[in-house]
């Protein structure tokens, strides 16, 4: 595969990263509330995914229906669509957290989900236990974690710091604590929820610089935001989400068109 | 690079499927074994952090308590105190193995729920976890036992296969429990007092101070029908030297069962769910 450039269309190899989900419908039971003082509340809100009152009166809400995709090694697909409309929730269930109600999901590839930095996050330990932890969580050995602890430490850019506990961090610094680890593990899917804006100006510089690192390392990237000249720096794709139903997905260059429909079905 | 596959298919192809897939579950979690110790382990550092005498500061506190509840018993039941500070001593350790691991088993998935929403962790990992961490706590313990057993002179009569296999049947059947309250607890918020309420009740109604007299009307009815009684009476007889009851092995076995038959079953109907519940 070294001879000269692949062209970008060729067809996925067995090992090569790919997502595939046909048909795929989620409900939550919605446990605890009176549904009916839960449904009455929401009937007047906008945003959020449909309703329906199920059958042992409990509220179930169908957060995704019937949505299809198709990724394939080098896509970077980017997910728009007002708060509520399945975005993350579509990400958990890349990421295995979720099961289909129906429909289909298929992931080759090892997943990396940067969905929340906190993940596993333990303020009263220091930092290195810290990196220990969610080195851990995120899949890799206890010799792994050793190996790249370094690189790590050294991402972070806190130095002695590292010794302490994380309760003693500014948000700034736990920020970049939380990403360099995130970002340290070797992964062909990449969920990402929101760019969050992480540290100081430099370090967004060199954040920037590893993710774009990890883009191109990575599989596929599929990232849900809100912000769309993130959309376009990162993503070659692009879909539109509301209510829980999909648009087809279009290059990033038509962006613009698909947000002006009024809907995407 | 390591390449991990991952199928995820609808819930609604029946029973068979998804035991099939709570099987994986457990294949994977043992497979990741490491991951729970690493947690487990964690939990404890971080529990006692910045104090000296850290894990130990229980075992200091259950050794003040064996010496206390020791004393009084022996005066209370007019038994040697040779005879019952090795019987206390031994009760209060695995007895308090026994009430944590399923008090705490309560927490596994409540606590675990950021990991349990954006990741394919095996959820079972995170009952392991409380066992392990549990585990973790009766090796500090262990002071007092070896203390206990080389005091008292325990060491020339003791029958540690025996024990060990006791502890192992016990391990078993407070496994199967911390799965059950971990997620009836998810689901039911209320779940977690009542366990503590049930666990205290037996704490009383099963010999871990007092010891059992003729087995005569109730006495005879609380230690035969006491599950608790028949776990404990399986690590601290064959450590004292003597013979558990006859129906204690069997009782552990048929328990450890029907009770992970039960416990799976559930799991393997509500897995997919538990993530919701949180």
């Amino acid at each position: 595969m070294s001879r000269g450039a692949k062209p970008p269309t060729a067809p996925p190899r067995p090992d090569q990263a790919f997502i595939s989900v046909r048909g795929l419908t989620l409900r939550f039971p919605v446990y605890g509330y009176d549904a009916k003082s839960l449904k009455k509340h929401l009937a007047r809100v906008a945003v959020g995914g449909q309703l329906d009152q199920a059958r042992h009166g409990s509220t179930t809400v169908t957060a995704i229906t019937g949505l299809d995709l198709e990724l394939r090694a080098g896509d970077r697909l980017g997910l728009i669509g007002h708060n509520g409309s399945g975005k993350t929730t579509l990400l958990r269930a890349l990421s295995g957290a979720y099961e289909p109600d129906e429909g289909q999901i298929e992931v080759r590839g090892k997943i990396a989900p940067l969905l929340d930095l906190s993940l596993g996050i333990d303020p009263t330990a220091t930092g290195l236990e810290n990196i220990r932890l969610r080195g851990r969580i995120a899949g890799l050995s206890a010799r792994q974690v050793d190996e790249k602890m370094d690189e790590i430490a050294a991402f972070t850019g806190l130095g002695p710091f590292l010794a302490m506990p994380l309760k003693t961090y500014s948000s700034g610094m736990q920020a970049r604590l939380a990403f360099a680890v995130a970002t340290a593990v070797d992964a062909d899917v990449l969920l990402r929820d929101e760019w969050i804006a992480v540290g100081d100006a430099d370090f967004q510089k060199i954040a920037h610089q590893r993710l774009l690192g990890l883009v191109e390392r990575a599989g596929i990237l599929v990232l849900a935001s809100h912000d769309l000249d993130l959309i376009r720096l990162y993503c070659n794709k692009v879909m539109r989400m509301d209510t829980g139903v999909g648009s087809e997905m279009v290059s990033v260059k038509a962006l613009d068109e698909l947000l002006a429909r009024p809907s995407v079905r | 690079m390591e390449i991990t596959e991952h199928m995820l298919r609808t819930g609604s192809r029946g029973f068979r499927d998804d035991l099939a897939r709570a099987i994986e579950d457990l294949r994977r979690s043992s497979q990741g074994l490491g991951l729970a110790w690493s947690l487990a382990w964690h939990d404890v550092v971080s529990r006692y952090r910045g104090s000296i005498l850290g894990p130990f500061w229980i075992t200091l506190s259950m050794a003040v308590m064996v010496l206390g509840i020791g004393f009084l018993y022996a005066e209370l039941q007019n038994i040697p105190l040779a005879t019952t500070l090795p019987f206390v001593a031994l009760g209060i350790v695995f007895w308090g193995l026994i009430s944590q691991t399923i008090i705490e088993g309560c927490e596994s998935f409540v606590q675990a729920s950021g990991m349990l929403s954006q990741t394919a962790l095996p959820m079972l990992t995170f009952v392991w976890r409380t066992v392990l961490r549990n585990l973790a706590a009766l090796l500090h313990h262990l002071v007092i036992v070896v203390a206990v057993i080389i005091g008292f002179g325990l060491w020339r009569t003791l029958n540690l296969p025996l024990a060990l296999a006791g502890l192992a049947l016990v391990l078993i059947n407070i496994s199967w429990m911390c799965l059950l309250t971990a997620i009836i607890s998810a689901r039911f918020r209320d779940i977690p007092q009542i366990v503590m309420s049930i666990m205290q009740f037996s704490m009383f109604m099963t010999p871990v101070f007092w010891q059992p007299g003729e087995r005569v009307g109730l006495m005879d009815a609380v230690l035969t029908w006491n599950p608790f009684f028949h776990m404990l009476d399986a690590i601290r007889a064959p450590l004292m030297g003597l013979a558990p009851e006859a129906s204690t092995f069997p009782v552990l076995i048929g328990m450890a069962l029907i009770g992970w038959a039960v416990a799976f079953g559930l799991f393997t109907v509500t897995r997919r769910r538990i993530v919701h519940y949180l």
